[in-house]
């Protein structure tokens, strides 16, 4: 388990990181989201020792020092290799810094690159591949050691829908191996997806911290989704509806002023009519990080 | 680069080989016409500018027709007395006429003893010879000051190239992989600091080769030159220098060089840390630049004036001491003391510099905005 607590850090007289905490689970997805500059960079940035802060952070219960480092996995959020090396060359190089050694790296670059399907480019210049392949090999640089804490800074950023679905099927392949995994992205429904738990910073604190089902259902089931042969204005009439807009696949969406009016909305709504679709939720993470981060 | 001097060297060489080779061309030559068979090997040992092929003057005259030869030198013996007369297009040279004079001298000589018919006694008093002894003392103030001055300017010189060379790869190495994010895969892995440390010791690793290069390269000169017929006498001639200057190279002069190498690197380092991109590294590298020449001309003018108080000062100052010290030490003109007191002030800020850049590196590695180098310089401070 990965534990932060009291995590303060300023740079100069701006402060960055109010007194941060959260814990992320072993076997367990935290989605660490948040707007650009909220503090989730520098948050990654604290765990990593690449800059000091004031607080604990500690791993399995350890500080994270020198030794702790071979434990994690790190993706950083643009991709950036050595473009003259070989892939073999480089993941050598970054596994030897893990402790790994080259027979070690050889065996399991070949499985690795089997499982990304980028068998045969082992001895392939990185400047000759393309930027979906350069972001499975540093992803494999990522993974290759087999880390307990994976940290996944924007990691589907610039990857095609089928990479996508490849890279999720392996961050759960990861959590399955009981990994702590913490990634951030500004896709809600890839954090909506994949993550067990959320924290969401803004302004250098955290502002959500929890199971995602649990902090979604705690802003209530506002939201109805509904098709019905009513008209948009009629919906917009009902009462205790504050906000009515039309989804593109011709059912309707209605905010609630609260849950408990959504019984009082389906009654009205089914009226001696057949209703298709009637679907009480909570709002989406995307209209939570919104609300939270204070974008209207 | 490495190579590029021994390459100059080998085409020196080449040079020197071919024009030597060609400075005895066939036209050049002279003929010797005598039917002293002995006296005429004697005097065409040297085949290179006398030539034995004309036997007759005669067939010697043909060849300076046809120009085949630039003379010919006949010599004939007159009831004891050697007669010799050149006759060409061109004067011998002065070198030429002395070794003439000098073989035909021993020959008539002995000639003259022979005809004396002289006992043992008179033969050994005869050839008496008077006696030149020179003394040349140790301290012979302008060789001393010759080996002086060539040692001062290797060593200068050497520490010059170096820097400028490895000083700017260092920035710009720095340069090109700051913002890149495989440095925080790689400071993922460990500590930037060590990173840091890694990079000097790796690129000192790098010098140091480059200097051992120079070093097998000019031991192999030394062993070698002595076995080349057109580098041996140039050798010889200054065996003593080249031994003296290779003593002033070998002492505390070269741990100056290699911690001025050092700190100018570390401070190079932190010049490239500070900029965005590697083609700004010029502009960055510029105070190492400055520094680097102050020292280098502060020292090729003061060279001579070891008791000046500029050198005795600067001496003590880190990056500057690396310049002007050694020519205190060459010019004997400090004692071990002072020598210590520099050494320890040099070694303390090279590693204090190595330890404060290390610190800061993960800082200074990380930015990415280009905000010119002094605030990039604060905020490495403020990441830190």
């Amino acid at each position: 388990m990965l534990e932060v607590k009291g995590l303060y850090k300023s740079f100069g007289t701006k402060e960055v990181l109010k007194g941060v905490s959260f814990e992320a689970e072993t076997g367990k997805i935290t989605g660490l989201v948040g707007k650009n500059g909220a503090g989730k960079t520098t948050i990654f940035h604290s765990i990593l020792n690449f800059v000091e802060s004031t607080g604990q952070i500690s791993f399995s219960g350890v500080p994270i020092t020198k030794e702790t480092y071979q434990k994690i996995g790190y993706l950083p959020e643009e991709r950036s290799l050595m473009p003259k090396l070989t892939v073999f060359d480089q993941v050598r190089f970054l596994a030897n810094l893990k402790g790994l050694s080259t027979a070690v790296v050889r065996k399991r670059l070949a499985w690795w690159l089997e499982r990304l399907q980028v068998k045969g480019k082992a001895e392939d210049k990185i400047k000759s591949l393309s930027k979906g392949n350069q972001q499975k090999v540093q992803l494999i640089c990522t993974l290759i050691h087999k880390p307990q804490l994976i940290i996944l800074d924007e990691p589907f950023s610039g990857l095609d829908p089928v990479n996508t679905d490849l890279l999720k099927q392996i961050i759960l392949e990861e959590k399955k191996h009981g990994a702590v995994i913490i990634f951030s992205d500004h896709d809600m429904t890839n954090v909506e997806e994949l993550c067990d738990d959320l924290v969401m910073v803004n302004d250098g604190q955290i502002v959500l911290n929890g199971d995602i089902q649990s902090i979604r259902e705690s802003f209530g089931l506002t939201r109805i989704f509904v098709r019905t042969p009513r008209s948009l204005e009629e919906l917009q009439q009902l009462a205790h509806v504050k906000k009515v807009s039309q989804t593109k696949f011709g059912s309707y969406r209605l905010v609630l002023e609260d849950e408990k009016y959504g019984t009082a909305i389906f009654d009205e709504v089914t009226k001696g009519e057949y209703v298709q679709t009637f679907d009480q939720q909570p709002p989406t993470l995307n209209e939570i990080f919104k609300m939270k981060a204070g974008v209207k | 680069m490495v190579l590029s001097p021994f390459i100059f060297l080998l085409l020196s060489f080449g040079v020197g080989y071919l024009s030597s080779t060609m400075a005895g061309s066939k036209e050049d030559r002279v003929a010797v016409v005598t039917a002293d068979s002995r006296l005429k090997k004697q005097l065409t040992v040297d085949k290179t500018n006398t030539t034995a092929k004309y036997p007759t003057v005669t067939a010697a005259k043909k060849a300076l027709i046809s120009k085949k030869i630039k003379g010919y030198l006949k010599v004939e013996n007159m009831n004891g007395k050697l007669t010799a007369a050149y006759f060409g297009v061109e004067h011998l040279s002065e070198t030429q006429h002395d070794r003439f004079l000098q073989i035909l001298s021993a020959q008539q000589q002995i000639m003259n003893l022979k005809k004396a018919q002289l006992s043992q006694n008179q033969l050994l008093t005869l050839r008496t010879q008077p006696q030149l002894k020179q003394t040349v003392s140790d301290n012979n103030q302008n060789a001393q000051s010759a080996v002086k001055l060539v040692s001062f300017m290797a060593l200068l010189f050497i520490m010059y190239f170096i820097l400028l060379t490895y000083t700017t790869t260092v920035a710009q190495e720095i340069a090109s992989e700051k913002g890149t994010k495989i440095m925080e895969m790689i400071f993922s892995s460990m500590p930037a600091k060590n990173y840091f440390y890694g990079k000097i010791l790796g690129t000192f690793g790098v010098i140091a080769t480059h200097l051992a290069i120079y070093l097998i390269g000019g031991m192999s000169l030394y062993f070698v030159s002595p076995h080349f017929e057109f580098t041996k006498s140039i050798f010889n001639e200054n065996k003593e220098t080249v031994d003296k200057v290779v003593a002033n190279l070998s002492n505390l002069n070269l741990l100056y060089v290699l911690l001025g190498v050092i700190i100018f690197t570390v401070l190079a380092a932190l010049c490239g840390s500070l900029v965005v991109r590697p083609e700004d590294t010029s502009k960055a590298i510029q105070p190492v630049m400055y520094l680097v020449m102050a020292g280098f001309f502060g020292a090729l003018i003061l060279g001579q004036s070891a008791d000046n108080v500029i050198v005795k000062v600067a001496s003590f100052i880190p990056f500057l001491s690396s310049f002007f010290m050694p020519i205190r030490l060459i010019n004997g003109n400090t004692d071990t003391f002072q020598v210590v007191i520099s050494l320890i002030i040099l070694l303390a800020s090279t590693v204090g510099l190595t330890v404060y850049v290390g610190s800061l590196y993960a800082g200074l590695i990380l930015q990415t905005d280009d905000v010119g180098l002094i605030k990039s310089f604060r905020r490495g401070l403020k990441i830190k």
